[in-house]
């Protein structure tokens, strides 16, 4: 109404800004700055120094570390996306309101589980004498090294990103226009087809924000490559623990935070301008 | 322009404009609302209306001119330090608290204390006959009750002025009447003034004492109902009527006491009492309504034309036939059914209109 | 739409979800199977069940400070969290003003940063204003992480609030701060518990910017990691289950809230 913001706007306006200012975007700009700090007698100093970058950019081993997190992110968000997809086009098209109501609650579920505490479990069922293995055992197949090895820890990451990614999934197809479907069959578009050229295409924001999605957290993630895939050769996100518990050099440790961060920016403009591009002129 | 303003006005709009970024809502409006005036703005969605009544309560700034409430300048005062309630189109009852909460909410915030508020709340209840729901829960209300909830919250305050934003037009017609008769009948026991903003014909003509008409951001015209229906002012008010049709052309020649009038159909008559101001040449544009207009099967009538049947409509005992003149101007005649029986309605087929050039009404605003 | 084929699908469809679910949640239900079992290493065939897991966390002095530093910090989390939120949440409903988007983006985006990449930030800018080390650092720490969910959460409950409500209590002589306290508090009341049972739990899960965080004063989720770091103990599917159970008694209170009939929304 008026033009001057109110007292009243301000006040509960301006703690949520300045706590995110203070706390969240402040510390990522520290990050910044110490990146080109130096380090002398495992001390950090100020400085403009662009060793760090010049150092941690010529490394071969966190150039493969960093191809590695990539493939690994990559893989995740697209064998997460392959299988949660027929789970979501059941759970929107075929199950009741009901049954679907019940579904999203029993996915909500995992995210108030300890990540970590699934990951131990998952030790177990996959480790050479774990659960799987004894299965297989029964059947007089394997053992088969599943722990410590890349399948391990894409299990892991596919089972931190599969809730969130079938709800996310879940959440556009249920706004996929259900007259849209029908009139695809309705012009001899048969069911199968009608999934890829209609229903996909009309959910296409919400399915690429679900991968994105999954290739965020999957490229951050350092439990599963850690627990489940050995640890070694490390990711990225491996690195970086390694780097700041190793001795005080935390400016390089920043670069390679750094670089994360661009690299999940530029993923995230890229597939949010490829999700929201509109066909024709 | 204070000083001007008449005792006997409660609220006044002096070249009042509000512009929502580019877009003018409202655009230079003046009026005065009288003591204990019944006074409805109408008008389509769009036109301004809700604008000027939220400004009235203080809901939205004028962008340009003043608003008096009872001789005081409000620009800029705040809608809680105004004594100005409002019934909401959705009514806007507050579903956490109960009936009797709800009514006592206003008294709450003016600092009323509890006994005092509970005793007031009760007695208007009791006034809206809804006493007996008071603990209930809103959503357990039917439609009326909740308008009478909504109407004993806004006036438990005992205020000179009430505005009401469309609150009927969530009612079915029965109820809707009813609502009518009981917002008229408590209008004059309490001898306040109700503001009531409505996109209905019917519930504006039925209930108010005079009427505003809205389109665009300016007023069209403001009158008593009779006047606004008898002698609407403007093109645009006759068709937003829609009772009548619209002729236009130019006065050619006198003859006794009546005009003879050139228009793109033919050449009509029209009573020289009702063209104020106008010589031969000059454009006029009059109405006839579609009661006023007769039809035969066929032949040429003085002041009439040929026309063609487009289609017909049945409205309670009467039918409205829709039919288009020559050049494609479209008109409406309202006869009883019997009347229509002797014709051949079907669309297509050729009928002969004609009408009483006394039952012309010339419109001043064209 | 009938035929052999359809029914044949469909029923394919349905087993793949029901694939997903035990995919999901094999991992959470073998951590409450294993804790309940004697093995040290479960496999199969299980051992015999045996409460010994349990008996040993709750004689660890350590977890019993790591559980009551988790709910403490959980507490302080779920409060401030929310009042941040509850502040976005309305000035979004409410507002629009330049830079409204680079606001939200603020609000909203923490969650999405790594964990591993917060925790080094915070650390590093922490420990540069000598905030770090305490309790302090991983309550404001979780603070930015939490409010988010608690905004996200309110914003929502006000979506499905009449606008005209808060109109009505202008106009019926209540100012803004009156309003606030009496039509918009009580109508987002359920999503607000809702947002302090969730951040709550948020919180409880939230260990690794605890971990980079917090020196001495671990919370449970930095005790469990520090199990898995050294020998492996079952013992961490026992407080796994223990904090699970805690975690999903606050999600049902949620839950719970959000659904009552009598707070429901407006009918429009």
């Amino acid at each position: 109404m008026s033009k001057r913001p109110s007292l009243f706007s301000l006040v509960l306006s301006l703690p949520l800004l300045i706590w995110q200012l203070a706390f969240f975007l402040f510390p990522l700009l520290f990050l910044v700055a110490i990146s080109f700090w130096t380090v002398r007698n495992f001390q950090m100093q100020p400085d403009f120094n662009t060793g760090n970058w010049v150092r941690i950019f010529t490394r071969s081993a966190f150039w493969d570390a960093y191809l590695r997190t990539f493939c690994l992110a990559a893989a995740s968000a697209a064998i997460t996306s392959a299988i949660a997809f027929p789970a979501s086009y059941a759970i929107s098209f075929k199950l009741s309101e009901r049954a679907r109501r019940w579904l999203i609650f029993v996915l909500i579920i995992p995210f108030f589980t300890s990540y970590l505490v699934r990951v131990y479990s998952l030790q177990v069922f996959l480790s050479d004498a774990g659960i799987i293995n004894a299965l297989l055992g029964k059947f007089g197949i394997g053992p088969f090294p599943l722990l410590n090895s890349t399948f391990g820890t894409l299990v892991g990451m596919i089972t931190l990103c599969l809730p969130l990614v079938i709800l996310l999934q879940l959440f556009s197809l249920n706004f996929v226009n259900r007259d849209l479907v029908e009139a695809a069959h309705n012009l001899r578009c048969a069911r199968f087809r009608t999934v890829f050229l209609v229903i996909v295409p009309s959910a296409k924001v919400g399915l690429v924000i679900a991968a994105l999605f999954a290739f965020i957290l999957s490229f951050g993630d350092f439990v599963s490559p850690l627990y489940l895939g050995g640890g070694n050769p490390p990711t990225l996100s491996i690195m970086i623990t390694d780097i700041t518990k190793s001795g005080q050099q935390w400016p390089r440790a920043a670069v390679v935070a750094l670089t994360m961060i661009g690299t999940l920016l530029t993923v995230a403009f890229l597939s949010i301008r490829f999700a929201y591009r509109e066909r024709g002129e | 322009m204070n000083d001007q303003m008449t005792t006997n006005s409660i609220v006044k709009l002096d070249s009042v404009v509000k512009k929502f970024g580019d877009i003018f809502a409202v655009e230079r409006v003046d009026f005065e609302i009288g003591r204990g005036e019944f006074l409805a703005i109408m008008g389509s969605s769009g036109c301004g209306k809700t604008t000027t009544l939220r400004m009235l309560a203080g809901l939205e700034d004028p962008t340009d001119g003043d608003i008096y409430l009872d001789g005081e300048r409000v620009n800029g005062k705040a809608t809680w330090d105004r004594d100005t309630p409002m019934v909401w189109q959705s009514l806007a009852l507050f579903p956490f608290l109960t009936v009797q909460e709800n009514v006592e909410f206003g008294l709450k915030m003016r600092g009323v204390s509890k006994v005092e508020r509970i005793e007031r709340a009760r007695r208007w209840l009791e006034k809206m006959q809804i006493l007996e729901f008071a603990n209930r829960n809103i959503s357990q209300l039917s439609g009326g009750q909740k308008q009478r909830v909504a109407l004993a919250r806004a006036l438990v305050t005992e205020p000179k002025i009430l505005l009401l934003d469309e609150p009927l037009s969530a009612l079915d017609a029965h109820l809707k009447v009813r609502m009518q008769s009981v917002l008229s009948s408590l209008q004059k026991d309490l001898g306040i003034t109700f503001v009531y903003v409505t996109h209905s014909m019917s519930e504006a003509f039925s209930m108010a004492d005079r009427v505003v008409i809205m389109s665009r951001g300016k007023i069209e015209q403001i009158g008593t109902p009779q006047e606004i229906y008898r002698e609407p002012r403007n093109r645009f008010v006759a068709e937003f009527l829609g009772s009548a049709n619209i002729f236009t052309g130019a006065l050619s020649r006198k003859t006794g006491v009546y005009w003879t009038i050139e228009a793109p159909d033919g050449s009509f008559e029209i009573n020289a009492g009702k063209v104020t101001n106008k010589n031969e040449g000059d454009s006029v544009t009059f109405i006839v309504s579609a009661e006023n207009m007769n039809v035969r099967p066929t032949g040429s009538q003085p002041n009439g034309i040929t026309v063609t049947v487009v289609g017909e409509e049945f409205v309670g005992a009467t039918a409205i036939l829709f039919v288009e003149t020559e050049s494609g101007a479209e008109l409406k005649i309202q006869k009883s059914h019997d009347e229509f029986s002797s014709l051949d309605t079907r669309p297509g087929s050729k009928l002969a209109v004609h009408w009483d050039p006394d039952h012309c009404h010339v419109l001043p605003g064209e | 739409m009938t035929g052999n084929r359809n029914i044949v699908i469909n029923g394919l469809l349905k087993l793949h979800i029901l694939a997903c679910l035990v995919f999901i949640f094999a991992p959470i239900i073998g951590s409450f199977v294993f804790s309940l079992n004697s093995d040290r290493f479960p496999s199969l065939p299980l051992g015999h069940f045996s409460l010994q897991w349990y008996r040993l966390i709750l004689e660890d002095p350590f977890v019993w400070a790591g559980f009551f530093n988790t709910v403490f910090v959980g507490a302080i989390v779920a409060v401030i969290a929310t009042t941040l939120g509850f502040g976005g949440a309305y000035t979004d409903f409410r507002y629009n003003f330049i830079g409204k988007n680079a606001y939200l983006a603020l609000a909203l985006l923490p969650p999405t940063i790594p964990v591993v990449i917060m925790g080094l930030a915070m650390l590093a800018f922490l420990s540069r204003i000598s905030l770090s080390g305490g309790t302090f650092s991983v309550i404001i720490a979780h603070g930015v992480m939490c409010s988010p969910f608690a905004m996200a959460i309110i914003r929502l409950r006000l979506s499905q609030m009449d606008p005209d409500l808060e109109a009505a209590s202008w106009n019926l002589g209540g100012n803004e701060w009156a309003t606030l306290r009496h039509v918009i508090m009580p109508f987002t009341k359920p999503a607000i518990f809702a947002a302090l049972f969730i951040t709550m739990a948020v919180s409880f899960d939230e260990f690794a910017v605890a971990w980079f965080v917090s020196g001495l004063h671990e919370t449970l989720p930095v005790k469990i990691l520090g199990f898995l770091q050294g020998q492996v103990s079952p013992r961490i599917n026992a407080i796994g289950s223990l904090a699970f159970l805690s975690s999903i008694t606050l999600i049902v209170f949620a839950q719970m809230l959000m659904r009552n009939p009598s707070t429901g929304p407006v009918e429009k």
